[in-house]
């Protein structure tokens, strides 16, 4: 476990370096800090938009972390041979794997909680009121974030970092349509063909089940059960992934 | 030296190129460029789609939007698709109040076309919103007061009050305008009405809406009882030729059993002049 905890620490001390993670960040800061001006423009609630845009930026730009790490998060060890000293020590190739994941999902941690927290503020400054369900409006979209990290690890064991990237952002759009494909299986006839949907449905991620956005802007009442499962499906979704990573890992020729 | 400065020279120019077409661009006229752009609005299922799990972020960006959009316009013009847009906006996010409140608002603006069409889509927004937003009385009394100041529909108006009194949170004051428009317009029997001021007076808040409410329930009391003594005291007059002094001159006729007396237990007068009922409302007091 030491093993793994010094390649997390390693991969985000190493993104914290990385000047393209400021950039999504700052950018991040920035279109949270302009929901008071799109807010300024409307008639009614500002704070409902100023929640609406930093919900939407905080899940977006973490998005984009995840996609673009995915391209450096093992290709940079290959690339700089670095991953045949860490090999070479005692540590497992699935250890190496779980870091990186580990790793990334530290980053994307820090990146939601530096959001949230100046979105929390924001919305304070707008409205007067401390809005904590923003913080767990965070921690839903940070159980999202996971689930893409871990595809993120996949792709980026699996496949061409640009590629891999791609790919992370398929499962990301797809994700959120999934529900939509859902809905598909009541339209088409044929059990047959209802069958083969529902079973790639369960295949993916329904990442919409993430979000509860509407009930945080719109001070709704949250099921616990609904989280309680949200949780159970967003580890059960990271665990299968990396475990299918570890197995393309375990096996891969890294020369 | 010299190719830094030129390069900078070309870019200075090729800036200031872009720029002069862009103010020459806006300059030139272009026929009806309000509402084309419209055209290609796509359904609310398709931006819910495009949204990717953020149809509120989607329904902010065109609700900004209209409010600019639709700013262009003069009250004597035709707000091209206006009921639409603000349709779009709902489906994508249905718990958004303002939507409603400033679509209804912004039709109302309109002088142009025909006001029963316009004030059909004004109440389609508002009993769409009420739909959506089943525990927002502001809605629904923001519906009543647009129907009654800018409509003068009084009747449409009471409606969407009753609705706001029967949400759990209304406060008082709601329940009081349905009583006195109900009252105002006949639109009830005198029990109904005693009725309806018993109960909000019963659900008053304060001492200010008890008063008020209490108020209410007097007058609907004497209005009954006027109902039912001002005749007796007709009749008295045209038998004997004059009118009654005090009550007991109509129980020594028969007319009553005893003398009546007011919500309070106060007993009425009589007025000697036109010969009717006085009441005597002393509601601080009680």
């Amino acid at each position: 476990m030491r093993a793994t905890r010094a390649i997390a620490a390693n991969t985000f001390r190493e993104a914290i370096r990385d000047r393209i993670l400021y950039l999504f960040v700052g950018f991040a800061v920035v279109m949270v800090l302009s929901s008071k001006l799109f807010g300024m423009l409307t008639v009614g609630d500002e704070g409902k938009i100023v929640k609406d845009i930093g919900l939407a930026s905080m899940q977006f730009f973490s998005m984009l972390i995840a996609v673009m790490m995915s391209m450096i998060l093992v290709s940079r060890e290959i690339d700089n041979r670095t991953v045949f000293n860490i090999l070479a020590k005692p540590v497992r190739r699935w250890q190496f794997l779980l870091g990186k994941y580990l790793g990334l999902a530290m980053i994307i941690g820090a990146n939601l909680v530096l959001i949230t927290f100046v979105l929390i503020i924001t919305v304070f400054i707008v409205t007067g009121e401390l809005d904590l369900m923003l913080a767990f409006a965070g921690i839903m979209t940070m159980l999202e974030m996971l689930v893409l990290a871990a595809f993120a690890t996949l792709f980026a064991v699996l496949t061409r970092p640009i590629l891999g990237s791609l790919m992370t952002l398929a499962v990301y759009v797809v994700g959120h349509l999934s529900a939509d494909l859902w809905l598909l299986t009541r339209q088409l006839p044929g059990a047959f063909t209802k069958a083969v949907i529902s079973v790639v449905y369960y295949l993916l991620p329904n990442l919409e089940r993430f979000n509860f956005r509407t009930e945080v802007v719109h001070d709704l009442e949250i099921p616990v059960a609904a989280v309680g499962w949200t949780v159970v499906y967003a580890m059960a979704f990271v665990a299968l992934v990396l475990v299918l990573a570890n197995l393309r890992f375990r096996t891969r020729d890294l020369k | 030296m010299k190719r830094t400065i030129g390069t900078l020279a070309i870019v200075a120019t090729l800036i200031g190129v872009a720029v002069v077409s862009e103010v020459r661009l806006g300059a030139i006229p272009r026929p009806d460029p309000l509402g084309r752009e419209l055209l290609y609005l796509p359904s609310p299922e398709i931006l819910k789609i495009l949204s990717l799990g953020n149809p509120g972020l989607a329904a902010d960006v065109l609700y900004l939007w209209s409010i600019q959009y639709y700013s262009f316009f003069e009250p004597h013009e035709r707000f091209l698709y206006l009921e639409t847009i603000f349709n779009l906006i709902t489906d994508l996010d249905p718990l958004y109040a303002d939507a409603y409140r400033i679509g209804a608002l912004i039709m109302q603006i309109q002088t142009s076309g025909d006001q029963e069409e316009l004030k059909k889509a004004v109440a389609r927004i508002f009993d769409k919103g009420i739909r959506n937003l089943p525990k927002n009385w502001q809605l629904a009394e923001a519906a009543a007061w647009d129907f009654f100041i800018r409509f003068k529909d009084r009747k449409i108006a009471t409606h969407y009050a009753a609705i706001a009194a029967r949400m759990p949170d209304a406060p008082a004051r709601i329940k009081r305008m349905v009583g006195v428009w109900r009252d105002e317009d006949s639109a009830w029997t005198v029990e109904d009405s005693i009725d309806y001021w018993r109960r909000a007076l019963d659900d008053a808040e304060d001492e200010w809406d008890r008063v008020m409410c209490m108020g209410q329930l007097y007058d609907a009391i004497v209005a009954r009882d006027r109902h039912t003594l001002e005749p007796l005291l007709r009749e008295f007059r045209s038998r004997f030729g004059f009118c009654p002094r005090e009550w007991d001159d109509l129980i020594r006729a028969g007319a009553l059993s005893q003398a009546p007396v007011d919500l309070f237990g106060d007993p009425y007068g009589i007025g000697s002049e036109n010969c009717d009922l006085v009441a005597y409302k002393r509601i601080k007091d009680q």
